[in-house]
């Protein structure tokens, strides 16, 4: 429900995660959403006759890819540049994500979050995409948006380790800088495709797909001592089978600690030196990857060589992001609001 | 400390800057004013005001500061600079601050107890450079000095205030204002220091740096010599007791300012060449600009950027950049500020 109830002049302030894997919606009345960031076209006239509709989003553009021109448009979280239908996609994507919360037909100003390396260009399409789907639009860095949802601007590192990208963001009372961000490729995709490796090195004849391996990290994933044997079903020459990939989940795990964990102790040497004690005892783990059993454990026991700190998980890392792009929507006051029409 | 609340207003009105930025693309306001410059570039030499504990040494640094100013910022004054007398651009940190130390007659001055003599600094005078007539330099894109150094204070102003220090400005719109006024201005509020804001101009278009000035000698052998010189007797008459006070006093005020230039010029550098590792450091360097020479409190005049780069003067048409200058001055004084208030005494 919008505050007035009567539509059309009604604010409704939204956070937007735009995400390589999955994109967060959070709005002003309560509605939250989580879409996973795919586009689909029907391919052919038959394809739009069965589907009945223009444009797939979401599981429902997966479930139904083989009937489609898919895309998974934001590749580390950009649009993908000189791709008209990427473009194209993204817009789909926002426009869909917006229509998800707002039921009232509101005026929406809209915070999106993009990767923090993303340039100025980049963001130059993105208001382009969006132009005409809202009112008023912002864009800001979305290691920033975790930070600020999470209130932790001063003394403070942001780990967000999503698909696509891991994103480091140093807090430090005031906006970061280029200084202050960093990112790294190796995140979620990258566990990934090693695992997918790994596995079909040591089964070459399993039959499996990305899909599975994603869905067995999802479920699986840890680094240090497991707990278990991780055994997963796949067919081998057609038999339902099971497979023991401990050692290859742990490997391709593990695969993220050492980049991120060099990211992270450089950029906490770069802090003043009479503030590094506190941020290291204020690191935050977010994003989808951050999930991985033991890597915040991991982390933190890393910080003991630059004596020692404490690393969190944060609570609810689907949301965090277009959370706090919520809160910074909710925070920008209406005046500045009115100079930023989409 | 700030609250939360100021952190996060701070932080929302940065996000703001930045996608104004991104809408408007830059800010074209087109003026040439070449001639402008070149006069300021002269004021700055001529206008000079020397009190008198300074007259002697000062003259001969004014020659030597003009040689500089000149070939940094408009070598059409003159032809280049007098040999010798030109400063090493390059570190000039710590500076030796020869005609004041007398080395051979007494013993230097020691650097001040801040357990026995504890300075705080609760009210910062700020020195938006030129103004009015006074453009200062101008770059390609029409972006002039005298509106970047004012945006700059202004944004400095309000970091400052949000850190409950007091300040006030020599100038809070686009008016002429002498440098003398300026130095008078600040004395009269009894400020506890002076930062003057400038943007700077280098006939290499390519360079493109920092650099932060207090007043004192240059590091010239040639000056150091003259002190030298002047400072041979080794008796001291108890009728100069007085004078020698004055210079003790003008040795403290030269510390703190060079203190508080290295505070300065070290957190811009470091700022800055995060974003652009182009960014050279150019140093703390001494000249006898004239509102230092004037000012009765330590002194600096920070060269924060420079127009005669393309793409820093496409920078700085960014308000979140320029925002990222005045937070990086406020850095530096706060830094400055603390030490004197801890009585962490260092010297770096
Ligand atoms: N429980 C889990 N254990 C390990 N990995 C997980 C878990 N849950 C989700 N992931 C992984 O997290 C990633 C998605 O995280 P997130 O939604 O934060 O990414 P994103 O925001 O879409 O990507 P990016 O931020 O790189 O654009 C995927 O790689 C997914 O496989
Ligand atoms: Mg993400
Ligand atoms: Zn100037």
């Amino acid at each position: 429900m919008s505050e007035s109830g009567d539509g059309g002049d009604a604010i409704l302030n939204v956070g937007v995660d735009l995400g390589t894997s999955r994109s967060s919606v959070s709005a002003s009345n309560g509605e939250r959403h989580v879409v996973r960031s795919y586009v689909g076209w029907p391919a052919d006239m038959v394809a739009r006759k069965v589907l009945q509709r223009d444009v797939l989003i979401g599981d429902d553009a997966l479930e139904n890819r083989i009937m489609l021109d898919l895309h998974r448009p934001l590749e580390r979280g950009l649009i993908k540049e000189g791709s008209e239908k990427d473009a194209e996609a993204v817009r789909e994507l926002l426009s869909h994500l917006i229509s998800l919360v707002n039921n009232d037909d509101a005026r929406v100003r809209a915070v999106v979050g993009v990767p923090a390396e993303a340039l100025r260009v980049n963001r130059q399409q993105l208001r382009n995409a969006m132009s005409g789907l809202i009112d008023q639009l912002m864009i800001v860095s979305e290691p920033f948006a975790v930070a600020y949802g999470l209130e932790a601007l001063l003394h403070a590192l942001v780990i967000d380790i999503g698909a696509g990208t891991t994103d480091f963001c140093v807090m430090n009372g005031r906006y970061p800088t280029e200084e202050d961000q960093r990112t790294l490729t190796q995140a979620g995709d990258s566990v990934d495709e090693q695992l997918n490796q790994l596995v079909a090195a040591r089964y070459p004849e399993a039959n499996f797909s990305s899909h599975m391996v994603r869905e067995w990290k999802e479920k699986h994933s840890f680094v240090g001592e497991p707990k278990g044997s991780v055994e997963v079903e796949a067919p081998v020459r057609g038999v339902p089978t099971q497979l023991d990939i401990t050692d290859e989940m742990r490997q391709a795990c593990e695969s993220l600690l050492p980049p991120v964990t060099e990211m992270m102790i450089d950029l906490i040497s770069r802090v003043q030196p009479e503030y590094q004690a506190k941020v290291r005892q204020n690191v935050l783990l977010s994003g989808g990857s951050g999930l991985i059993r033991g890597l915040g454990a991991a982390l933190q026991e890393a910080l003991k060589e630059i004596g020692g700190g404490q690393v969190r998980v944060v609570k609810d890392p689907i949301y965090v992001g277009s959370d706090g792009g919520l809160a910074l929507a909710t925070d920008a006051p209406d005046s500045d609001w009115e100079k930023l029409s989409a | 400390m700030a609250s939360l609340r100021k952190i996060k207003r701070r932080m929302v009105r940065r996000v703001v800057d930045e996608n104004l930025d991104l809408i408007r693309g830059p800010r074209a306001t087109r003026r040439s004013r070449r001639l402008s410059r070149l006069f300021t570039a002269a004021k700055v030499v001529f206008l000079v005001g020397l009190p008198a504990g300074l007259v002697a040494s000062s003259m001969v640094l004014a020659e030597a500061a003009q040689g500089w100013v000149e070939n940094s910022r408009a070598a059409i004054l003159r032809q280049g600079p007098a040999p010798g007398l030109v400063p090493s651009p390059w570190r000039v940190e710590p500076v030796v601050s020869a005609p004041f130390a007398l080395d051979h007659s007494f013993p230097a001055p020691l650097p001040i107890d801040r357990k026995i003599l504890p300075l705080v600094v609760r009210r910062v005078v700020l020195d938006p450079g030129h103004g009015g007539d006074s453009s200062g330099t101008e770059a390609p894109l029409g972006l002039v000095e005298k509106e970047v150094t004012l945006d700059i204070a202004k944004r400095l102003r309000r970091l400052l205030e949000e850190a409950s220090y007091e300040v006030v400005m020599t100038r809070e719109e686009d008016v002429g204002v002498t440098l003398a006024d300026r130095a008078d201005y600040g004395n009269r509020e009894s400020g506890d220091i002076f930062v003057s804001i400038h943007v700077n101009w280098f006939e290499n278009r390519r360079s493109r740096g920092v650099e932060t000035y207090y007043l004192g000698p240059t590091d010239d052998p040639y000056l150091k010599d003259l002190a030298a010189r002047e400072n041979r007797d080794s008796g001291i008459p108890l009728a100069e007791f007085r004078d020698m006070l004055e210079r003790l006093y003008a040795d403290i005020r030269q510390e703190e300012s060079r203190r508080l230039a290295s505070a300065v010029q070290r957190s811009l550098h470091r700022s800055l060449s995060s974003i652009n590792s182009a960014i050279e450091n150019r140093g703390v360097k001494t000249a006898p600009f004239g509102v230092l020479v004037r000012t009765e409190m330590p002194a600096i005049l920070a060269e924060v950027s420079c127009l005669s780069n393309e793409a820093e003067a496409r920078r700085l048409v960014q308000p979140a950049y320029r925002e990222y200058i005045a937070e990086a001055i406020f850095d530096g004084l706060r830094h400055y500020a603390r030490g004197l208030n801890t009585s962490d005494n260092q010297r770096s």
